[in-house]
């Protein structure tokens, strides 16, 4: 090579091509960025995945049973998985399956066995019990405990909660308890007496604050 | 013929280059071949069934079992279409031979890989394959969780919330990510036709891209050369030629292949959809991965339950056994041809027991892995009264560390001894040629 370069006052043919090449990819990748945006589909409250509001009646949410109003005699230390119902925009009748995060379990305890940390004033009379049937940690339904009696197993990842103390996290990976929600008896009917008391999943503590603050707005 | 084919498609440089190709004649060498016809059915049987699948999870009344006009029976219109598939004349066998196949291909690839890994073959020149292989195992995994998908009946459901929840479990990005990936909040609507995408063009594309570089690169730097091939032509290439000799083998060898899947597929049913149903909020009962994610599914079922947050990002045990850990133990398996330092291409392949160290830590690798899907097996072992609620974490957490170590020292002693008895061996030979010589 010579020591001194050539001082040309022209770009080279090899610079300019190099320059719109640059300029190519930079703008293929975010047009392909942009479309890519699309994949995630903008989310929108409708009334069917709204959580639990107050006033809704919890029915049955096994395949037989879907939709029958849960009567306070059927309810047992044995798990219930219940849909909160509530009505459309016409006020007709309206499951909120559409989140199917929304699955309740409901138990009903003789008086005195369930305790502290569940939050009593949200239970009827201290008997019978609401949770998030949904496990904090990938998101399956919880079901009884096949070997310890009075318990919930999670079957995905073996997580237990303890449903006669506020559904802590007795054994396995789940990271929070499963979120309470406050009920009260309104004739025969059981009926959703305000939001969950914690953040059930999939919400993280600010995103489930946010979500009550949107469902508020909507119904007001 | 020939001549006029040869001036237009210059078959003998390619017979030169690639249908000369000289296959070393070991049993051990087809176990990438079963691989590649495992993928070969698997393409062939899946465009069959996807002529007959509904990409769809809208509901649709169930022509099964209508129900009545005022209250349908409505499932999704892929559990449906698994449904009539079902009820094809060799439907079901369709469907069977796939998802065996898939099992398959998963097992001949990770028995590939232990061939690779035990014999040294991953050394220079073929680093670039071993990685490239690993990406082969991890999308042929990706696609075959896709795959059992795709029927979405209740099992299906229920993996796909937890792949769901995995995804979402990532801090910072992970709600997006999740929602990017699976077409909004679980379930959306467009769910199934994004995993159907996934299932059928890209991932299939991505192993066939790979497949192909496998292979290309395969046929560049040759085979590592069996043991015998040094003592018959030391540095030169043994073997058969693909054409002529090869290929009646690996005719042989597909249709062997293909009869036994055949014979599994008719005898050995394969996930029933019309037991599991379609999906409802009532779980399954001691639902578990296939058994090459059964491992991922042990940590999970150990791990104790804790949350951290760091900047506003949520580490939870989810991610840690459902993303970190596996990422580290595939991260440790990319890394092994870097372990090596020789300078040298590596011609032929090694005797296992003359690398022990190699040899102790890829079985008691294998060991860990083995334990942590018997973890996978927690709540059946709890209920076959073999462990406790109490002490299952606990033991299982102690085998996790103890059966690897104890399988470590084990396989280096064993291997001591193989070479104290080889080398006895030799020297009484020896000692029997001397005294022969004396003579």
């Amino acid at each position: 090579m010579t020591r001194y370069r050539k001082q040309d006052p022209e770009m080279t043919r090899r610079r300019f091509i190099n320059a719109a090449m640059g300029t190519t990819a930079t703008v293929g990748i975010v047009s392909l960025v942009g479309v890519l945006g699309t994949a995630n589909p903008v989310f929108r409250l409708t009334r069917d995945k709204m959580p639990p509001v107050e006033g809704d009646v919890l029915v049955h949410a096994s395949a037989s049973k879907e939709g029958e109003i849960i009567k306070p005699s059927e309810l047992s230390e044995q798990l219930i998985r219940a849909w909160p119902m509530g009505k459309d925009k016409e006020g007709n009748n309206l499951i909120r399956k559409g989140d199917p995060n929304n699955v309740l379990a409901v138990f009903r305890y003789p008086k005195g066995q369930i305790v502290a940390p569940t939050n009593l004033e949200a239970t009827i009379d201290g008997e019978i019990v609401a949770y998030s049937d949904i496990c904090t940690h990938a998101g399956c339904s919880v079901s009884d405990d096949d070997q310890q009696e009075g318990q919930m197993k999670c079957p995905c990842h073996s997580g237990q909660y303890d449903p006669k103390r506020g559904c802590i996290v007795v054994g396995g990976p789940p990271p929070r308890p499963l979120a309470q929600l406050p009920i009260k008896m309104d004739g025969d009917k059981l009926v959703v007496a305000g939001f969950f008391l914690e953040n059930p999943y999939p919400f993280t503590e600010a995103e489930w604050e946010a979500r009550k603050e949107a469902v508020k707005a909507q119904l007001a | 013929m020939n001549q006029w084919l040869d001036e237009r498609l210059h078959i003998s440089r390619l017979n030169d280059k690639f249908l000369r190709k000289a296959f070393p004649v070991h049993h051990s060498f087809f176990l990438g071949e079963i691989t590649l016809f495992s993928l070969i059915i698997l393409i062939i049987t899946g465009i069959v069934l996807a002529l007959s699948y509904e990409p769809s999870n809208s509901l649709i009344v169930n022509s099964f079992d209508p129900g009545t006009a005022d209250k349908p029976n409505l499932i999704p219109a892929a559990y449906h279409s698994a449904l009539k598939i079902n009820a094809m004349p060799f439907g079901d066998m369709l469907r069977r031979v796939h998802h065996w196949t898939a099992n398959i291909m998963v097992a001949a690839a990770v028995i590939h890989m232990m061939r690779i890994y035990f014999t040294g073959a991953f050394k220079k020149p073929r680093e670039i394959n071993w990685w490239i292989g690993m990406l082969l195992l991890i999308f042929t995994a990706l696609t075959a969780v896709t795959g059992y998908i795709l029927p979405y009946d209740n099992y299906a459901y229920n993996t796909v919330k937890v792949v769901y929840g995995i995804a979402a479990s990532i801090p910072w990005i992970g709600s997006w990510l999740a929602q990017a990936a699976f077409a909004g909040n679980f379930p959306g609507e467009g769910i199934i036709p994004r995993i159907y995408g996934y299932h059928i063009m890209l991932l299939p594309g991505i192993l066939l891209a790979l497949t192909g570089a496998h292979m290309l690169l395969m046929i560049k730097q040759k085979h590592t050369q069996p043991q015998y091939a040094k003592r018959i032509a030391y540095k030169k290439i043994v073997g058969v030629p693909l054409l002529t000799q090869q290929t009646p083998i690996m005719l042989m060898l597909t249709l062997l292949f293909a009869g036994i899947v055949l014979l599994f597929s008719a005898f050995i049913p394969v996930h029933p959809v019309e037991f599991f149903g379609p999906p409802s909020t009532t779980p399954i009962q001691n639902i578990k991965p296939d058994w090459y994610l059964l491992w991922v599914f042990g940590a999970l079922a150990i791990i104790p339950s804790f949350e951290l947050t760091i900047f506003g990002g949520i580490i939870g045990s989810e991610f840690v056994g459902a993303i970190l850990l596996p990422t580290v133990v595939i991260a440790a398996m990319f890394a092994v041809p870097m372990l090596d330092r020789s300078k040298d291409n590596n011609y032929y392949a090694e005797n296992p027991t003359n690398h022990p160290v190699r040899l102790a830590i890829g079985t008691s690798f294998m060991a860990l892995l083995i334990i942590m899907s018997v973890a996978g097996y927690k709540p059946d072992l709890i209920s076959a009264n073999v462990l406790t609620t109490g002490n299952a974490n606990t033991v299982l957490w102690i085998l996790m560390f103890v059966v690897p170590a104890v399988t470590y020292f084990a396989t280096i002693g064993i291997v001591r001894g193989i070479r104290a008895l080889r080398e006895a061996d030799e020297r009484e030979s020896l000692a029997h040629s001397t005294a022969a010589a004396d003579d």
